[in-house]
């Protein structure tokens, strides 16, 4: 029997980085395959170039034996494969119906939709994942859980012999994920082909048959059955090591009186009762899902979401922080964004445009006056120090490489000598070398007095950085984690955290 | 479930500016009894009439979610080049029509082929447009209109069908029944609408991003081109100077009816009480004596009013999702 | 989410070769050269052009049509825009006639007073942006009729002829017995800009909010403030237009700038746009306005100057700026097959 669809020998640079190395993978009608890999291991760039939204630079595709090339999206889909992506793809205007019908709205385009039959249409998908609502109601009117499962609905609808799903139980409840795992299985026994890509190992085990780890942009098994693999054994492919003996020695404890202080803080994103401290030369990290509300909560330090309840101190004293400004120079906190090309820096700009950011008010003369010169002073030593890549300051930021602009996003703040610095997903899509001289890079840091929050999901990471570990979900806090640098007993004690909330 | 019925009816786009356009009229009426004259009911729906398909030519391009520019300077296009041919080549008026709608839709392919396959904005392309057109007509006209419009046309542009109604009120159906059903029950309408909601959506589920916007422009082009006829009817005389004032209110009407700036969501309904509302306004204005160009004020006033509530509706429905 | 083309691994570029490969595919620099050849070619087919009183003439203009540009690159570094800088520059320019003409005040203040009150105009513009979200588009399309209107409602469109006699006089004097005074104005503004944008912390706090406002604001930037002085400042530069405009007719006329005061939308984008300012924010070319400017009027003039009718000048330059936005795309793709950007 052939392969439904297969890549082979599949690489793909972008300027810095090999995101793919060698890749293949082998997807055969009738199962359900499982892709895994941590963040910045490939995936999506795999999965973009299945769905057509990337072409590989070496190697190939093929769909029922037939090599393939897709110049957009949608040539994949009429090629017969059908995709959920991780982002949501709906028009909010419309209703549930047309969104799961609008690859097949109507011959031509002055052909007039029967929105009954449309809509009768869509609610046989509806029903089918249990989901008995209106096929009427727009989308906007939704929970993210059920966009999630309209979505899935509308690749269902494709009726594609290929489907692709992206983390499709990340918003969704464990019945709803039983219902949907219960429809992949038929399709699965009808001959459909199905990736399924998960950070879920548990959801992994239960449903899929094969399993493809990618690791560094390289394969760390293809194609290999999953009942031959504990997982154990798929967690080592995925992260490249036994479970980790502790590098650094745990920290003791710092006992001097807190930099932050937040007290049953509840925000308008939705937070409830967040206490917290973090002192000097502390790192305390913020462990938790995507949907947990780390990010919103780093943003309600900084002043962007509202504060409802609760009080916020720095040094002992109650402030109202109104704006990122405000933060930095009134109090000296920093936030290095998770998302590093929209938030974190400025493309657009130079190295030294973006690393001097947050001096410049304090460099410039009393009429605002500010040469190159002073910023370069200041500035420099911080980039030499953190070893950053590039031939002039002058270089537009967006030629270096991942890892060299996270370090700029993460030098302006050193420069601008920070004494609380909010670190997020610091080394998603960054190469291993970079990750671990980020992360000596946050002990020195802390080291030399500054207070850090550490933000991430990537458990290896949040044990060998982290000092003290709060466990968020839902926009609360479930509990906390001393770190004696025990990997296998700090995760489990995280994800019982995790775990029991998700089962509540 | 009944209070809730009774919100949802007044979240419909159409139903806050119809009842601000009944509510003008009654005030302005008891303050004026002429307004409500067969004459000036007549004047009153001539400008509707004309300004409805204006407004209709800008909204099909806020439903992509795209600004057109030169709307204004298509309209003028047409409309010399309509009494042009009728005075100069001397054909009759239903084939310098067929001629004059053809123009509009090949000016408004030509900007939406730029646009799509190009990617530069739609912003910077129809003003590029606006001034061609206008040039073009400029060139042509040399300043001077033409006066050679046939008696029917005349007649067509300022008669009225039966009581106080105008001839000029058929086009405007047409075109809003027109829009009206691509926007709700054509594909095309829908596509639109997809790529003004979400472009991303669109494209992913094989809507032809390129082909539609061609489209939209299209249909834009050809709207402005009836509009700038009507005018040439109304006016009974093919002025180059048509089409120069129509950027403000081609925005206002769409605006207060509702549409939303960034694409995906449009009413005919509302733009049509948007036009009657501004209709009302302007009118009420000459009969009060008061200066013209306090409707400029006025005009750009409501504009940040709807936009201001447009925006708090946006907000709003935010809000309750979270 | 964008489709990327295939491209290899870029190495990091080289020094020298590419500094002198950046210049060369300039706008600045082909603009130079653009302007040089159809001078030339101008020049060598009609006598007059090169003429003392049509290069003063010319040169007056691209003073006025600079200012114009300037007043709409303050904005377009937002990455938003103005369409309301006519209506703002005639209402300064009344104010100017009204403070002249009817409080009988000296040059000294009522220069400055029609300034600011064009920053005043600008604010509110920047004010009504930042607090509300929406575009500056729609915003200063209803602020454009708002201005305009209330402007023609005070005048009552009536033009202030009898202003000082300076006035004309400076839109007649000839610096050095050639160059307009108008032109070494614009000059001198585009110098004290270019140091601002450079050398000063509003100028580059302007540029990264404009560039990239989330990454901006987080990193220490009021964007909002920001984006009131960016509008401001365009209001300032449009009210200087307008006084030049005021000048050069030697009255301060309701119609100088069309109807809403329109007309300058087209000067108003053209000359940033041709110079290498992008509408998208975050990046600016002070002399590259100038010399768009520049372009254009060598351009404009030329052709009115072989009678080729008014009218199809306009054509002209719509043309112009489409050819502008079309060769500023390709040279973009160019520049960044080879890592120049």
């Amino acid at each position: 029997m052939s392969a439904a669809l297969e890549v082979s020998h599949a690489s793909k640079s972008f300027p810095g980085v090999k995101a793919l190395d060698d890749v293949s993978l082998t997807l055969m009608p009738g199962s359900i395959h499982a892709l895994l890999g941590e963040n910045g291991a490939g995936k999506s760039t795999l999965i973009k170039i299945i769905t057509g939204l990337h072409r590989p630079d070496q190697g190939e595709v093929t769909l029922n034996g037939q090599p393939v090339r897709f110049a957009n999206p949608r040539q994949a889909v009429s090629a017969g494969i059908g995709a959920v992506h991780q982002e949501r793809n709906l028009v909010s205007r419309f209703s549930i119906g047309e969104n799961i019908m609008l690859e097949r709205l109507g011959a031509h385009a002055l052909s007039v939709i029967d929105y009954g039959k449309l809509h009768e249409e869509a609610a046989k998908w509806l029903r089918l994942l249990d989901l008995y609502i209106d096929p009427r109601r727009p989308v906007s009117s939704l929970s993210v859980a059920q966009m999630q499962l309209v979505e899935i609905g509308k690749a269902l609808a494709l009726q594609t012999r290929v489907l692709l799903l992206d983390e499709p139980t990340a918003s969704l409840t464990p019945n709803e994920t039983q219902v949907l795992f219960g429809i992949l299985r038929r399709l699965r026994d009808d001959g459909v082909a199905i990736v399924f890509v998960s950070h879920k190992l548990e959801e992994v085990f239960g449903l899929c048959d094969t399993v493809t780890v990618l690791r560094d942009g390289r394969n760390a098994c293809a194609a290999m059955p999953l009942k031959e693999l504990a997982r154990t054994d798929v967690v080592k492919m995925m992260i490249g090591r036994e479970e980790r003996i502790a590098k650094r020695a745990p920290r003791p404890r710092a006992t001097t009186a807190p930099y932050l202080q937040l007290k049953n803080v509840g925000t308008a994103a939705g937070h409830r009762d967040i206490s917290l401290s973090i002192r000097p030369g502390e790192i305390i990290g913020l462990y938790g899902l995507v949907g947990a509300g780390r990010s919103e909560l780093a943003k309600a330090i900084l002043g962007q979401v509202r504060r409802t309840a609760g009080e916020m101190l720095v040094n002992g004293k109650p402030v109202a922080i109104a704006s990122p400004a405000d933060a930095l120079h009134r109090h000296g906190i920093g936030y290095v964004s998770e998302d590093r090309k929209q938030e974190g820096l400025i493309l657009l700009h130079t190295v030294l445009g973006n690393a001097g950011i947050t001096v410049w008010r304090s460099l410039a003369n009393a009429l605002g006056f500010l040469r190159d010169r002073s910023v370069i002073d200041r500035t420099a030593p911080v980039l030499q120090q953190l070893e950053v890549k590039t031939p002039s300051v002058y270089q537009t930021i967006g030629n270096l490489s991942g890892g060299n602009q996270q370090k700029v996003s993460v030098a302006k703040w050193i420069a601008a000598g920070v004494k609380l610095l909010i670190i997020d997903e610091p080394t998603v899509g960054i190469d291993i070398k970079t990750k671990a001289y980020l992360h000596d890079l946050i002990h020195e840091l802390a080291e030399r007095g500054t207070a850090i929050l550490l933000i991430t999901s990537d458990m290896p990471e949040m044990v060998d950085v982290a000092d003290h570990i709060l466990v968020m979900s839902g926009f609360t806090i479930k509990g906390e984690v001393e770190n004696d640098r025990n990997y296998e007993r700090v995760s489990q004690a995280i994800m019982s955290f995790i775990h029991s909330s998700a089962a509540a | 479930m009944n209070g809730d019925k009774l919100t949802r009816a007044f979240d419909n786009d159409w139903i806050g500016p119809a009842l601000v356009s009944l509510v003008a009229i009654v005030v302005i009426s008891i303050f004026q009894p002429s307004f409500l004259s067969p004459f000036n009911i007549l004047v009153l729906l001539s400008a509707i009439a004309v300004n409805m398909l204006i407004a209709l030519g800008q909204l099909v391009i806020i439903a992509v979610g795209q600004m057109n520019l030169a709307l204004g300077s298509i309209g003028g296009l047409v409309a010399i080049s309509f009494a042009a041919m009728m005075e100069i080549w001397q054909l009759p008026p239903l084939l310098a029509m067929c001629g004059g709608l053809a123009i509009g839709v090949a000016a408004g392919m030509a900007s939406g082929y730029v646009i799509a396959r190009t990617g530069i904005s739609a912003f910077i392309i129809t003003l590029a447009g606006l001034q061609i057109f206008k040039g073009i007509n400029l060139g042509i006209t040399e300043a001077q209109p033409f006066y050679g419009v046939p008696q029917s046309v005349k007649d067509f542009g300022n008669l009225a069908m039966a009581g106080p109604i105008p001839w000029l009120v058929l086009p405007m159906i047409v075109a809003g029944v027109g829009m009206w059903a691509i926007f709700n029950r054509l594909r095309i309408g829908r596509y639109i609408l997809a790529i003004g909601g979400n472009r991303n959506a669109a494209e992913l589920s094989g809507v032809n991003l390129d082909t539609t916007v061609i489209w939209a422009h299209a249909l834009s082009g050809l709207l402005a081109a009836g509009a700038g006829m009507m005018l040439v009817a109304r006016l009974q005389i093919g002025h180059p100077a048509i089409g120069e004032d129509w950027l403000i209110s081609s925005f206002a009407a769409p605006v207060i009816g509702g549409a939303i700036l960034s694409g995906g969501h449009v009413s005919v309904g509302g733009t049509f009480f948007g036009v009657v509302i501004i209709a009302i306004i302007t009118q009420a204005l000459v009969l009060f004596a008061i200066d013209p160009f306090v409707v400029q004020i006025v005009l750009g006033a409501m504009i940040l009013w709807a936009v201001g509530i447009n925006r708090l509706r946006e907000l709003r429905v935010a809000r309750a999702k979270a | 989410m964008s489709i990327e083309t295939s491209t290899p691994a870029v190495p990091e570029a080289a020094g020298g070769t590419s500094q002198f490969q950046k210049i060369l595919f300039s706008n600045e620099f082909g603009l130079v050269v653009l302007i040089a050849l159809a001078f030339t070619a101008f020049a060598s087919a009609l006598p007059g052009f090169s003429a003392p009183f049509s290069l003063f003439a010319i040169g007056r203009q691209i003073g006025i049509d600079t200012m114009i540009g300037l007043a709409m690159m303050a904005v377009i570094v937002t990455g938003g825009l103005d369409l309301s800088v006519g209506a703002i520059g005639v209402s300064a320019a009344m104010v100017f006639g009204w403070l002249c003409e009817r409080l009988g005040l000296p040059l000294s203040v009522s220069i400055p007073g029609a300034i600011l009150f064009g920053a005043l105009l600008g604010a509110i513009n920047g004010y009504a942006v930042v607090r509300s979200g929406v575009h500056s588009f729609i915003i200063t399309l209803a602020s454009m009729s708002i201005f305009f209107g209330v402007m023609i409602f005070l005048t009552k469109a009536e033009a202030f002829r009898g202003l000082p006699p300076e006035v004309a006089a400076l839109g007649r004097l000839k610096l050095g017995g050639k160059v307009s005074a108008l032109l070494a104005i614009s000059v001198a503004v585009c110098v004290a800009l270019s140091v601002f944008y450079r050398y000063t912390t509003l100028g580059r706090r302007v540029l990264a909010a404009g560039a990239n406002p989330r990454a901006a604001e987080v990193s220490g930037v009021r964007t909002g403030w920001m984006f009131i002085a960016c509008h401001a400042l365009t209001g300032a530069l449009a009210a200087l237009a307008g006084l030049m405009v005021t000048a050069r007719t030697g009255a301060a006329v309701p119609s100088m700038a069309g109807q809403l005061g329109q007309d300058w939308l087209l000067p108003a984008f053209l000359a940033p746009v041709l110079g290498g300012t992008l509408l998208s924010g975050g990046r600016v070319a002070v002399f590259g306005t100038l010399l768009g400017a520049a372009f254009v009027n060598v351009i404009t003039a030329g052709l009115l100057q072989l009678r080729i009718g008014e009218f199809w000048i306009q054509a002209c330059l719509g043309l112009m700026l489409l050819a502008a936005v079309l060769a500023d795309r390709g040279r973009h793709v160019i520049l960044r097959r080879r890592g120049l950007v």
